[in-house]
């Protein structure tokens, strides 16, 4: 009887436990996706061609992810990296064709 | 033997399309007006300073009403009074222009040498405050746009003519920087300015008609029926970009400025006619 109540207390101890490791790497995982998204963000300014709200999408994210709702967090999160990557694509196209737009 | 003469004909295309792009302000200036008077074969060219209106009859007609009772007035008057008002040490601001008052604003965009940026009417009032210890003004403040409106209402029937020096190539830079950003497209709905303004201009969006390039510059600050009050051309320039869901510069960063340059450079010819009353 008490070794069956042990065991169960070492169950409930290593569910928790896996919970909360499972938990930290999404954390990780999130501020991982982040910081790159945050860099593709910055790179898409530095060549003129940021998009209006991917800012607001980063910063959605981080308050998604102090809310501890990190599906929602990463979910804005890709959003914003999609935009800044994009962006990035447009600036360098546009290095390459706006001339052709130029009235001859 | 055809794919050895395509390649050929491919570097033409390509070094045309460099020309093209490299090609001076005035023949970049004359093509485009070349553009306007073949779309628009009725309105004259002095008429481009007055935008869509010059344009849209239905729209000119209600402007027309606006400006019997001008809404911009108000701002004029502010703006001379600061104008005639001494800064706290006793200058005046007309004491930091090399200009006659109906000349100032036209004196504006240019390209300094010293600082290699291009200098906007804007950028020098504020340069002249802080040059006798005043702050600057924040550029979309009421201040700020009642001046430029008093300097642009003062500088009425003089000519645009904004000047890119030929020994210049800072300036030379500063205008092709403005004139790849108006032909850039941008933003989630991946449009240009020219997209707008050159190609479509004339045609719907919504159910207001887009102007033509040439005589964007001429009529600001404008006083804009939407928003109830007065805004700067580069509070304008946000404005698109913001439309085309990209991130807008901030007021007076070199972007805009260069934009600024090379816009007005467009207008050149043009009759000033600030401050103006739009939708």
């Amino acid at each position: 009887m008490g070794r069956a109540l042990a065991n169960r207390r070492s169950l409930r101890r290593l569910m928790l436990i896996t919970v909360l490791i499972a938990l930290t790497g999404c954390a990780t995982e999130f501020e991982r996706r982040f910081d790159e998204a945050e860099r593709l963000r910055s790179e898409a300014a530095a060549a003129g061609s940021e998009w209006l709200e991917t800012g607001d999408l980063l910063e959605q994210a981080q308050q998604a992810a102090s809310r501890d709702d990190l599906d929602a967090a990463m979910a804005l999160v890709e959003r914003a990296r999609f935009q800044a990557e994009m962006a990035i694509k447009q600036a360098a196209h546009e290095a390459d064709n706006w001339a052709g737009r130029v009235v001859k | 033997m055809r794919k050895a003469a395509a390649v050929p004909g491919a570097i033409v295309a390509a070094l045309l399309v460099q020309q093209t792009a490299l090609a001076g302000p005035e023949e970049d200036r004359l093509a485009l007006v070349a553009h306007f008077q073949s779309r628009f074969p009725d309105i004259p060219f002095a008429e481009f300073a007055n935008g869509i209106y010059a344009i849209d009859s239905d729209a000119r007609s209600q402007w027309l009403e606006i400006e019997e009772f001008p809404p911009y007035e108000f701002a004029v008057e502010r703006g001379r009074e600061l104008w005639q008002k001494a800064l706290p040490d006793g200058t005046m601001l007309a004491d930091c222009f090399a200009a006659q008052l109906p000349d100032i604003r036209g004196q504006f965009p240019n390209f300094d040498v010293a600082s290699g940026e291009v200098i906007t009417l804007e950028l020098a009032i504020n340069d002249c405050r802080i040059e006798n210890n005043q702050p600057p003004l924040e550029y979309d403040s009421s201040e700020m746009i009642d001046l430029t409106a008093y300097l642009a209402f003062e500088a009425r029937g003089t000519k645009v003519d904004v000047r890119v020096p030929d020994d210049q190539p800072g300036a030379l830079a500063a205008y092709e920087s403005g004139k790849r950003f108006y032909y850039s497209k941008r933003g989630q709905l991946n449009f240009a300015c020219a997209d707008c303004h050159v190609t479509s201009a004339g045609q719907w969006v919504r159910a207001d008609r887009l102007s033509a390039s040439i005589g964007h510059t001429t009529h600001f600050p404008v006083y804009r029926s939407k928003l109830g009050g007065m805004i700067s051309l580069q509070k304008r320039f946000a404005g698109c970009i913001r439309d085309v869901r990209a991130k807008p510069f901030e007021l007076q960063s070199t972007q805009y400025r260069n934009l600024e340059y090379f816009l007005s450079y467009m207008s050149n010819g043009l009759e000033w006619n600030g401050p103006g009353a739009r939708k």
